[in-house]
This record gives structure tokens, sequence and C-alpha cells, in this order.
């Protein structure tokens, strides 16, 4: 028998033992945590309570909200077409075919903006892209929508065409007055992408 | 005769090109500065832990007092901020050189010696995301300081008595939602409905005709 | 990094140009190991030459030993590497057939084209009845489809089915292939010797 053969069944053995001591890449795919940090620093992913009120009362169709807060606290109040997506169940298949949907811009919010950043963190790490936080969460839109504060006489122009806006954006939201206003809020209809796995380049053997 | 056999000779050329690749690999892979410790599923669990997570204004004084000498103050804000007011003795790092050789090092430092460090930005939620992706990355010994400088500085005084006090907590209703948003009229509008959610269906993938050989 | 075309790394001329090339170098490997001759091909079952064996595992072991260290190395993202979905039943049954066919006509699908290309006849008839099985299949199609697409179990890996690490899927193969190459030496030497006459 020929010597080389000897050489070539050695290194290849000793080549696939290597690949025991090497650690697979994780999956579902993750940013680095230089990336995840230079992300998180980043204030883009804050939209304000008015932002969010202007594209609801627009029935903005590419605009999917989400509460990250506890099934408990979503059943007793939330914001109009928002769907549940408690912290917990976002590393779940059916958590997360809500992100990174094409064309859809994902706004999360919680109570506070806390939980709702923290769950943007993680959804960063697994690279969805397009997501945003409602800054001050719920106890900002109480505070600016659905009770609106007269800003003082010496306030800026703008502070009151925003006061106009909330008092409006109040009406639309409670329905006071105008009661049916809020139920024609048009269904959602989401266009859905499953998160491909494999970007097909379909090989021979 | 023709007979086909492998040849042994070529062969071996080429699976020595093919180890030199793999060893160019071994020595151009960057060991990357900072790897993931916790799992995503892990990172999910830290979250409602609140005795590790928070430092609380009120744990401040002993701190100040130099009673406390494991704990470490840093300010997440930038130099300017930081020159116009800050926590004494707080070490200033902001944000975006915090991913450094040596604030990862002195980090790394603070750790073995068994130090807490406390991160603080104007407001919780501006330290918040550092202080989950160093979680993530492994410092089980950073907190976040609960209500920020700004909060601080309101209280400087009387650091003591905010023990009573809850208004830096974040993430509690501050009103009764449904109560408050509930339509004036009485009926309820489409806004106070709790909807369900929308159930997506995964699609499956589309099949594509495989080849052969 | 890789793979290249799904990550924009070249357009789409670029892809087809390259598998144009990857498909030269097949066809040409293909030939030069001397796949395009029934006997070597069936030479395998009969047990007077193992060639085709010794390659194809050749080419598995080294492939699957380097894909995971491109993984590794971050050179190539392995969840983005297509994944054919498995049909057990039906891939069981096509396997059995593609089997008996090899025995029988001495070639593969792929082969029997590089050995037309070289003038033998016999690859010829192959050939088209190649064809011929493809057109009925096509014809036959619906009879066929719940059976074809029965037992799906998804774009499946063996990782992902047992939970056990690739390096270990990736080693035994390896020390199965290896002691193939040396089990089938051994066979060859007996059997030839038993053919009277050796001719290829």
């Amino acid at each position: 028998m020929n010597r080389n053969y000897y050489i070539l069944t050695a290194i290849m053995f000793f080549l696939a033992l290597g690949t025991l001591f090497i650690h697979e890449r994780k999956v579902p795919p993750e940013i680095s945590p230089g990336e995840l940090l230079w992300d998180v620093l980043q204030p883009t992913r804050f939209v304000s309570t008015d932002e969010v009120a202007k594209r609801l009362i627009e029935k903005d169709p590419s605009l999917l909200l989400v509460d990250v807060r506890p099934a408990s606290e979503y059943n007793k109040f939330t914001l109009p077409n928002a769907v549940n997506v408690p912290i917990d169940s976002l590393l779940t298949p059916a958590g997360q075919s809500y992100f990174g949907n094409p064309g859809m811009k994902v706004v999360l919010f919680s109570n506070d903006a806390i939980l709702a950043n923290q769950a943007w963190v993680l959804l960063k790490r697994m690279d969805f892209k397009n997501n945003y936080v409602m800054k001050g969460g719920l106890n900002e839109w109480m505070k600016t929508i659905i009770q609106p504060k007269m800003p003082p006489q010496t306030a800026p122009e703008t502070a009151f065409e925003r006061y106009d806006f909330r008092k409006a954006a109040h009406l639309y939201f409670t329905g006071a007055g105008i009661a049916k206003a809020g139920k024609s809020a048009s269904k959602m209809k989401v266009v859905f992408k499953k998160r491909k796995k494999a970007v097909v380049a379909a090989g021979g053997c | 005769m023709h007979v086909h056999e492998l040849n042994p000779k070529k062969t071996l050329w080429v699976l020595i090109l093919f180890l030199i690749v793999i060893i160019i690999g071994f020595i151009t892979m960057k060991k990357p500065l900072l790897n993931y410790q916790l799992s995503l599923q892990q990172t999910t669990k830290i979250l409602n832990d609140t005795s590790n997570n928070y430092f609380y204004p009120y744990q401040l004084v002993n701190v100040l007092d130099h009673e406390n000498k494991n704990v470490v103050l840093i300010d997440l804000r930038n130099k300017y901020a930081y020159g116009l007011g800050h926590i004494p003795g707080a070490k200033s790092i902001s944000s975006f050189s915090l991913t450094q050789k040596e604030n990862i090092n002195l980090l790394k430092k603070y750790k073995k010696n068994g130090i807490t460090v406390v991160l603080y930005a104007d407001n919780q939620l501006d330290a918040d995301g550092p202080w989950l992706f160093f979680r993530q990355i492994g410092f089980c010994n950073i907190k976040i300081l609960l209500g920020g400088y700004d909060y601080y500085k309101a209280h400087k005084n009387n650091l003591a008595q905010t023990k009573e006090d809850n208004s830096y907590l974040k993430g509690f209703p501050r009103f009764d939602y449904a109560k408050v948003a509930r339509s004036k009229t009485g009926t309820f509008s489409a806004s106070q409905k709790t909807r369900k959610p929308v159930i997506f269906h995964r699609r499956k993938k589309v099949t594509v005709a495989a080849g052969g050989c | 990094m890789g793979p290249l075309f799904p990550n924009n790394l070249i357009s789409g001329e670029w892809n087809l140009l390259i598998a144009l090339f990857i498909g030269m170098a097949f066809g040409f490997l293909l030939e030069a190991s001397g796949f395009s001759s029934a006997r070597n091909i069936a030479g395998a079952f009969y047990g007077y030459n193992f060639v085709v064996v010794r390659v194809f595992f050749t080419a598995v072991i080294v492939s699957m030993v380097g894909l995971l260290y491109l993984g590794y190395f971050g050179w190539l993202n392995l969840s983005q590497i297509f994944i054919l979905p498995t049909y057990l039943p039906s891939m069981i049954t096509g396997a059995v057939i593609m089997g008996v066919g090899m025995i029988i006509g001495g070639f593969c699908p792929g082969t029997s084209l590089t050995a037309v290309v070289i003038g033998k006849i016999d690859a010829l008839f192959f050939a088209i009845g190649l064809y011929l099985g493809i057109l009925l299949f096509a014809e036959g199609y619906p009879f066929l489809e719940k059976f074809y697409h029965a037992g799906y179990l998804g774009h499946i890996t063996l990782t992902e089915l047992t939970g056990i690490k690739a390096g270990w899927w990736a080693f035994g193969f390896t020390v199965i292939a290896l002691a193939a190459f040396w089990v089938t030496a051994i066979i060859e030497k007996k059997v030839r010797k038993r053919i009277k006459e050796y001719k290829f």
C-alpha cells in the first residue's frame, strides 16, 4: 500500500477530530456584541407618543403596535390594534413572527419605556430590524394623549399646536363626543414573512 | 489496461492545500474582545431580578460617605454633562467609549475584585441599554442607578429619605389605564376593547426542485 | 461573509457564471476520476472497483469538515446554506430506484451525461432512458403527488433532529469513510485476484 495513503488518512482524521473542538455559530443568528452596543447607543429607536397617536389616527397600515407587558395587564388595557408579546415569548416562533416583516414598523411599548427598551435590545441581538420603542410608554400616553395639559401661556406656539393635536387625539381615542369614531379602526392586514433560514440556492450533489 | 485510481500523490497535495487554507483561517481569525455570556433565554430571566439589577438612590448615602467602598459609580453621559455636575466620586466613561479596551479591562478588574459597578445617565432609560448589554456579555456585577442623575440632582440633600419615595420606580402603571381612558359617554370605543392577537400562520417554505447528480 | 450570493457580495450574473465554471469543473472531475465508465461505477457493487465510493466519500468528508471550519472562522454563515427539505418515504424510495438503476445501467444521472460527451453508446441509451423517466414522472405526477409530499420533515439537519453537535457527525462520518477506504482496498484486492480477465 502506498505510503501517501497513510498520511492522507492521518491528516483527514485529525482535521475531523478538530471539528469536535470548534464551537458552532449560534442559531438563530446573533449580531456581535460590538454591533449591539453601537445600536443600543443610538437614540433613533425612540418615538414619541404623539407620533404613535398620529399614525394610529391615520390608520397607517405599516404600523404594528406590540405590547410587551404580561398578558394579564394586556387584557385590562392596551392601545388600539396592539398585539401582546410578553418578554418571555419573544424567543418563541409565534412571538417572533411579528418582527422583521418587510415594510412593517413595529413599535414596542410597556408601562414605561424600560421593558420595551429591553425587549428592543433582545430583538436587536436577534438581528430584527425596523423596531421602535414608544418613549415613556403607557404612562406617558395617559399623560400626553388621554389627559393633555394646557401649556403655560409663555410656551412657544409649537407647544400649543401640540396641545391642540393632543386634545383632538384625546377625543379620538376616548371616543368622547364622537363615540363611533374609534370603532371603524380597520383591521390591520399584515404582510408576513417567516424569518428566512436558508436563502435558497438549490444545490445538486 | 486503464485503471482509474485516485492518485495518492496528487490527492496529498490537494489535502495539504486544504490544510493551509484552514491554518490561514485560524491565523486570521479575529478573537472578539467581547462575547455573549448569557443566552437569550438567560437574559430574559434576569430582567425581573430586581435585587441584582437595581441600585436605589438611598443606597448612594453609604457610598458618598465612603462607608461602602465596594461600589464604583460610572457616569455614562458625555464629558460636557459630566463637567457640569456629577455624583461625587463617579468615574466618567461616556457610553460611546465603553467598548474601548482599557475600559473593558477596567470593568473586568472590578468584576475580579468583587466591586459593584453602578451605571447612571440622566435617567434610567438612558443607562438601561448599556446596562443590559453588559449583563449579556457577562458582567454580573453591574447595576443600574434608578432615577438616574436627574433624580439624584433633585434629591441631593435628602437622599436618605427617598426610601419612602417611589416616584423614580419605573415599569408600574401610574394610572388606572382602563378607567382613565374610558369614554366619557360611557360607551367603550374600539380603543379600549382588548383585541385578540392576530394569529399568523407560518407559510411553508417554497419547495425547491432538488438536483441530483 | 459568505455565502456570496444571498449576502449580495456578487451579482446575479456572476452567480450564474461561477455556477457555469463549477459545473465544468464537476464534469471534468467526474470524467477524470473515471466516472464515465459504466464498469467503474458498477464495480462498486460487484466489488472489483471502489473508486466511486472513494471519490464520493472524499468529497463528502472534505466538504463537511471544511464547511465546519469555514463556519468557525466566520467566513461562511452556515445558517444561510440551503438544506434540502426531507421527505422520508419518497427519499428512501428514490434512493432504492437510483441504486438499482446504477447497478443495471452503470451510470448515475450526472455521469451518464459526461459519458455521452466522450462518446459512449451505452451512456447515450442511458440518457435517453433518463429523459423518458423524467417524462413519465412528470406525466404521472398527479398520481404520485401525495406520496411525493408525504412525511415532510422540513429543512432539517441531523444536528437539529438529534441534538448531537455537528462536529460529532462530521467526525463519525470521517471515521467511517476512512475505514471504508481501507476495507474497500482489501476487498478490491481479493476480488480482482479471482477475475481472470480484468479489462477496462
